[in-house]
């Protein structure tokens, strides 16, 4: 089935329909201060199965797969939804199941430990009930699942006031469970294509605002949309945000047809992290120029969008990291063009 | 407005892989056997008429002609698939490049029984080579003003103007003529207009070169005095030239000539990375993920072509990123490597890079009117 008989399925059309209608974009966070977990929007994703959409069903999840995940994660980009969706199913509930452990019913999100028990940046640590934590120890890597009340915790937040809490957990107090090293590796691949299917949709809806407001504005006696400079702002934002689509829609294919171990998703996954990263720059600062001084302020919906799409390309590896893989990768393969179309070497 | 501008691709087809590693094994031989180097711009730049008539005998050009027509009667994919593995590697092929990919289709669409059975079969068997006829002097980005005249005579048509920027004139058998049938109305400045087939080995036809600044000949001057042009070689209908031509643009516009112009720099650059004669800079990573991500887009357009559906915005998207990213990649390895490379082969591509790349994103509609598309797309306009 080609993906547009898929997306055209009726299932997934229902899927996309239900979505739009959880999710009512521009929900009004509260001005200056540190975003917080939204609960309201939180128990209907549980009521809906969305929390745990990837879960097993045996494990009380859904049952879905990355294609329905990539829909979620556009949409809770697209609404600036308040939720740890990609921590709690595809990382923390991943991770529980790899292990064999139950995932009971709770707010998760997840961590990798360096050699001290310590990790930063870590999404929505403050509000979950619990920490699933992958560390390297002496005899390999192990996960375990932490209590929030058993785990040292400073505050701190990215670029748009969204919780990224550093941590300290006692090692010594941990019993883990094996896991083979590809696992801390799966980690930061479904991290990063978690955060670009969700910058994907954060620039859609960047797209929007802007094209409201280009042909709304009037300067000159005339909408801006109508001056040729401001339409070249928009389009190249717009084909920005096209390709980081496109990229993650790849990515996505790849995860589908060959799981996270293959070596053409990883490729697949550094293209979608490196051109959604770089599309954050221009579709940020171009959005920015649009809307002009309404966009600085506070209250304009703008810099919800612009600041996670930018702060978002700095979590699972920095965009550098991801385009010196794909270098390295290429030099690995010895034909890019093999790589790039998953195809044999000339 | 619709979020998604570029549609989604399919998932892939097992059987175009398989089509895929048959080009790539075939051009593999053909390097192997020094029938062509490798280079940069290939399909306006190299050609090849035996290499051309080469990919024919295996049924890689024409692909999509119905077979009754000489053709191969393939699909979009296809062609696609084999079209990208010529530009990856830089093959020779501007000798098929404007009749495959534009003349071709715009006979099937709009051409006469006779005029497909006429020139198809040799399209098909790279046999017969065409131009584009649609600039002026006082018209590139404005076509609709062009001032060609096409004059009613008895049989036909007596046409006169000038032609510019013809690539490709000099070795090609014919092209459509944009003229102006009918007197400019200011009100309705796309009506009026219509498309000749103008076999340029008529009376009256003078090709003049024009060198581009690498001194090298791709472009002409074409003037036409009076050639007279029978009715039986008017394309589509008379005064619909403008709805034509669209048409036909979007061809033009949609392939992935549009983002693989420069692909083999990047190719070598990685190999001199490897062997340590190249800095491991992460902006080639960079552009690997873009073209990645620009191989995934083109695919989806030709999709989108295949299933008839009109994919102009989605084209104009990524001819603009397309022909960015390998302009970029082309100043990228000169900034890297330079046109000093040690590696004479990258080296020369750097510089074959650095002279074709300000066409780019002129050819084919600039960069600053597909914005315009797009922005009209985004509703803006
Ligand atoms: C390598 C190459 C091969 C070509 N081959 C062919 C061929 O085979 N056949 C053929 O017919 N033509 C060919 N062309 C011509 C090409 O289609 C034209 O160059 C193109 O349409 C632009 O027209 P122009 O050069 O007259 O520039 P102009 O239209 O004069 O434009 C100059 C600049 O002004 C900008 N501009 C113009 N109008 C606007 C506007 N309304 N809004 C904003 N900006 C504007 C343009 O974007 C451009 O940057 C070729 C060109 C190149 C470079």
């Amino acid at each position: 089935m080609s993906g547009q008989d898929a997306l055209q399925s009726t299932e997934l059309r229902d899927f996309t329909q239900m979505l739009s209608e959880v999710f009512t974009s521009g929900d009004d966070h509260r001005i200056g201060e540190v975003v917080e977990l939204d609960r309201a929007l939180w128990s209907t994703l549980t009521e809906l199965g969305l929390d745990r959409l990837t879960g097993s069903e045996e494990s009380g999840g859904s049952g879905a797969g990355w294609r329905e995940a990539a829909l979620l994660l556009e949409a809770t980009g697209g609404a600036a939804a308040a939720v740890p969706v990609a921590e709690n199913d595809l990382l923390a509930g991943w991770l529980l199941e790899t292990v064999g452990l139950d995932v009971t019913p709770g707010v998760r999100t997840a961590a990798v430990l360096d050699a001290d028990g310590r990790a930063r940046h870590v999404p929505w640590a403050r509000f979950a009930d619990s920490i699933v934590v992958l560390w390297e120890s002496p005899q390999g890597w192990q996960v375990a699942e932490v209590a929030r009340g058993d785990v040292e915790l400073v505050e701190a937040v990215n670029l748009a006031a969204e919780p990224r809490d550093h941590l300290r957990v006692d090692l010594s107090a941990l019993s883990g469970r094996d896991v083979p090293a590809g696992v801390a590796d799966e980690f930061r691949y479904r991290g990063a294509l978690a955060r670009a299917l969700a910058s994907a949709g954060a620039m859609d809806r960047i797209l929007e605002l802007v094209v409201e407001h280009t042909t709304a504005r009037v300067q000159f006696g005339r909408p801006l949309g109508k001056f040729q400079a401001v339409q070249a702002l928009v389009a190249d934002l717009a084909t920005e945000a096209s390709l980081a689509h496109a990229a993650a829609d790849a990515a996505v294919d790849a995860v589908l047809a060959g799981g996270f171990g293959d070596a053409s998703t990883r490729f697949a996954i550094a293209a979608a992290a490196s051109c959604a990263g770089h599309a954050a720059s221009i579709v940020a600062r171009n959005a920015h120029q649009a809307l002009g001084a309404i966009g600085f302020t506070m209250e304009h919906e703008l810099h919800r969008h612009a600041n996670r799409i930018l702060s978002w390309r700095s979590e699972f590896g920095t965009v550098s990291s991801w385009d010196a893989e794909l270098l390295a990768a290429a030099g690995e393969a010895g034909d890019v063009w093999a790589l790039i179309t998953g195809g044999p070497a000339r | 407005m619709s979020a998604r501008l570029v549609p989604r691709a399919g998932t892939p087809d097992p059987a175009l892989t398989e089509l895929r590693a048959e080009v790539r094994a075939f051009l593999k031989e053909q390097i192997d056997a020094g029938v062509f180097t490798p280079g940069i711009d290939t399909w306006l730049t190299r050609w090849n008429p035996e290499f051309t008539r080469a990919l024919a005998a295996r049924g890689w050009v024409g692909m999509t002609i119905p077979v009754e027509y000489g053709g191969h009667g393939r699909t979009f994919m296809e062609r696609f698939v084999v079209t990208e593995e010529l530009l990856a590697v830089g093959a020779p092929v501007a000798a098929q490049w404007v009749a495959d990919r534009q003349a071709a289709p715009s006979l099937l669409k709009y051409g006469t029984e006779e005029q497909k059975q006429r020139f198809l079969p040799g399209i098909a068997a790279g046999e017969i080579c065409w131009a584009i006829g649609m600039s002026e002097p006082d018209s590139g980005s404005d076509l609709a003003s062009v001032k060609t005249k096409a004059t009613r005579v008895d049989g036909g048509w007596r046409i006169s103007g000038t032609k510019l920027w013809t690539s490709g004139a000099h070795h090609a058998d014919a092209f459509f003529g944009l003229a102006r049938s009918a007197p400019l109305d200011p009100a309705h400045r796309h009506d009026g207009l219509s498309q000749f087939i103008v076999l340029l080995d008529s009376p009256g036809v003078t090709i003049r070169p024009i060198l581009s600044m690498s001194g090298d000949h791709h472009f002409n001057e074409v003037l036409l005095d009076d050639v007279f042009v029978p009715d039986d070689l008017v394309l589509g209908q008379i005064g619909a030239g403008w709805e034509q031509v669209t048409s036909e643009l979007g061809y033009e516009r949609s392939g992935p000539e549009r983002f693989l112009s420069t692909f083999g720099v990047l190719e070598s650059l990685v190999h001199g990375v490897v062997d340590g004669s190249v800095e491991p800079d992460t902006r080639i990573g960079a552009t690997i993920g873009r073209i990645a991500g620009m191989h995934r887009m083109s695919t989806a357009v030709s999709e989108s072509l295949e299933r008839g559906e009109n994919a102009e915005l989605a084209a104009s998207v990524v001819k603009v990123l397309g022909t960015k990213t390998e302009g970029d990649l082309a100043d990228l390895a000169d900034e890297i490597a330079g046109y000093t490379a040690a590696d004479a082969h990258l080296a020369e591509l750097v510089r074959a890079g650095v002279m074709q790349r300000p066409g780019f994103t002129l050819r084919g509609g600039t960069s600053e009117i597909l914005r315009g598309v797009i922005a009209r797309g985004l509703g803006m306009r």
